[in-house]
């Protein structure tokens, strides 16, 4: 399925994730079931932020996609008031952190909903938020965990 | 934070049967458009830049100019113009007949087109090198400038986010502050002391200087970097003349050799950084080059860094060896960074005061080496002798690339 993407495609800033545009389709379909995921490497083991269709790693080409945790801590954040890109300009305000996952050692770095830097704090508990876009495209954010 | 792939610690010096040979490649002059929000376009930026190259470089005629190497950073969405070698080499009146290229390494753009004409020469390809940097990047819509900046990470996974240079070294102050007990002050000094540097300094952004609480009190840009923090959206050009070191002596009494260079990349996305607060590749950057050199930092005289942010200087000082991890901000409060302290930093003003045109930035750098070791600086920020380290880091603080220069010897 075709999205409509409102602004010029070099301008904007969120992946094509449809099957026609990239072969981490699933991540996206997942991320509208709810499922926050990411591959894993049938030959080595390694679990790859980003979803990858090649390892690093070894080269292997075969994933599993594994669900990854939708909590975690955080590491580092900042709220950005200025220098924001088009298409991200009406939300400024707007806070981004990167999360450490529990149970697992990798960091996921995203947005935070609901928060002014004054807010956060070093290791305060977060949870993941899906976004559905008006153009059909789906995204993840954090907030803190209530 | 994640995967590091095992590096190997090697320095050109330690491959092969003698490694590479030092003083090979000289620099015989250079110079630069001013720096600024310019009322002039790319191509007019350029050509002030050939001029002042030329202009410093009496005795090269440009006929003998046989390569450029271009360093221009977003020139494709800056300025619309893609493929702008040949629209420079146009600009400023060369045919180059050898190497003809354009270098893209965001912030170190500049350094890179260097390296580039480094290996040509070395290599036997390229004789006489006109290496500019160029950039423009002041345009009426300052909301596309940072699209292209916020561009220069990954746009997919990190610039979806709103990621691009300030919120990514907020986060990083915002921890080096938790980690290390740096404090506002401190950091705040790296402006002060820069923006005082780059007011003698004419062809820099910015010829005024602040006082601490003006750093701190300034506009908040991405917590808790505020706008003096933070160096210009600058337009900018400049370029160099490289040579061998056989030929240099044809042009300049004065030729500035390359000693060293060291450049190391590790990971792209921002949460595959080994670490937020100690740049690795930095470090394998500055012992390569200082290795290759066979100097230490205590040998050099002066350094040129990129303070891309008050907070990029404080870890350079910690991660390039001048002082204990989690001590910058005790280094610059002790005065050693200041001229007439220990090992003076940006002695030009750095990016913080003369501005940050992403490709001239590190030919700018390159200049005032230049001018240091031949006395042309004012008195005010002259130091003068001869061993200099310039270091630019590029994008989220991946790569790293520093070069050695020395007077020879």
């Amino acid at each position: 399925m075709m999205v409509k993407i409102d602004m010029p495609y070099i301008l904007d800033f969120y992946p094509l994730q449809t099957e026609e545009f990239t072969q981490i389709h699933s991540f996206f379909e997942n991320l509208k079931e709810g499922k926050f995921t990411t591959t894993k490497c049938k030959k080595c083991g390694e679990i790859l932020w980003q979803p990858r269709i090649v390892c690093p790693h070894c080269s292997g080409n075969e994933m599993d996609w594994i669900d990854l945790p939708q909590e975690g801590k955080l590491f580092a954040f900042t709220e950005v008031f200025y220098g924001v890109p088009l298409g991200l300009e009406q939300d400024a305000p707007f806070s981004i952190g990167i999360v450490e996952l529990d149970g697992l050692p990798m960091s996921v770095l995203a947005r935070i909903d609901d928060a002014h830097f004054e807010d956060l704090e070093v290791g305060q508990e977060m949870k993941l938020k899906i976004i559905n876009l008006e153009d059909g495209r789906v995204w993840f954010r954090w907030e803190p965990k209530k | 934070m994640a995967y590091i792939i095992e590096i190997k610690y090697a320095s050109p010096n330690d491959r092969g049967k003698g490694g590479i040979e030092v003083n090979k490649v000289a620099i015989v002059g250079g110079g630069l458009a001013k720096f600024g929000v310019r009322k002039a376009t790319y191509k007019e930026l350029a050509q002030e830049a050939g001029k002042a190259v030329f202009d410093d470089i009496p005795n090269l005629d440009r006929k003998d100019v046989d390569s450029l190497f271009l360093g221009t950073a977003g020139s494709d969405r800056f300025a619309f113009q893609c493929y702008p070698a040949p629209v420079v080499a146009e600009q400023v009146g060369v045919q180059p007949s050898n190497i003809i290229m354009r270098t893209e390494l965001a912030c170190a753009s500049g350094q890179a087109a260097m390296r580039a004409a480094y290996g040509s020469i070395v290599a036997g390809i390229t004789d006489i090198a006109l290496v500019m940097g160029v950039e423009k990047m002041n345009t009426p819509s300052m909301a596309e400038a940072q699209t292209t900046m916020a561009a220069v990470m990954d746009r997919e996974w990190d610039g979806v986010n709103g990621m691009s240079a300030p919120p990514f070294f907020a986060m990083i102050m915002q921890r080096h502050m938790y980690e290390y007990g740096t404090t506002r002050e401190q950091i705040a000094m790296v402006s002060v002391k820069n923006h005082d540097n780059s007011s003698t300094n004419p062809l820099g952004h910015f010829q005024k200087t602040f006082t601490l609480d003006q750093v701190m009190d300034s506009v908040m840009i991405a917590s808790p970097i505020r706008l003096l923090d933070c160096s210009g959206i600058t337009d900018g050009a400049g370029g160099i003349v490289m040579t061998s070191a056989e030929r240099a002596k044809e042009f300049t009494d004065t030729p500035v050799y390359i000693e060293g260079m060291g450049q190391c990349n590790m990971g792209s996305l921002v949460t595959n950084l080994p670490n937020l607060t100690t740049w690795e590749p930095l470090k394998v950057a500055f012992r390569n080059a200082l290795k290759m050199a066979g100097k230490e930092i205590k040998d050099l005289s002066f350094a040129e860094v990129h303070d891309c942010f008050t907070i990029s200087e404080i870890i350079i000082y910690e991660d390039g060896g001048m002082c204990e991890k989690g001590e910058g901000g005790k280094y610059i409060e002790d005065g050693s960074p200041y001229i007439g302290g220990k090992l003076p930093i940006n002695t030009h003003g750095g990016l913080l005061g003369t501005g940050h045109p992403l490709g001239a930035t590190s030919i700018a750098q390159v200049v005032e080496v230049i001018e240091q070791f031949r006395g042309e600086v004012p008195k005010e920020r002259y130091v003068g002798g001869d061993c200099a380290l310039t270091h630019n880091l590029s994008g989220n603080a991946n790569v790293h690339s520093v070069l050695v220069l020395g007077r020879g010897g």
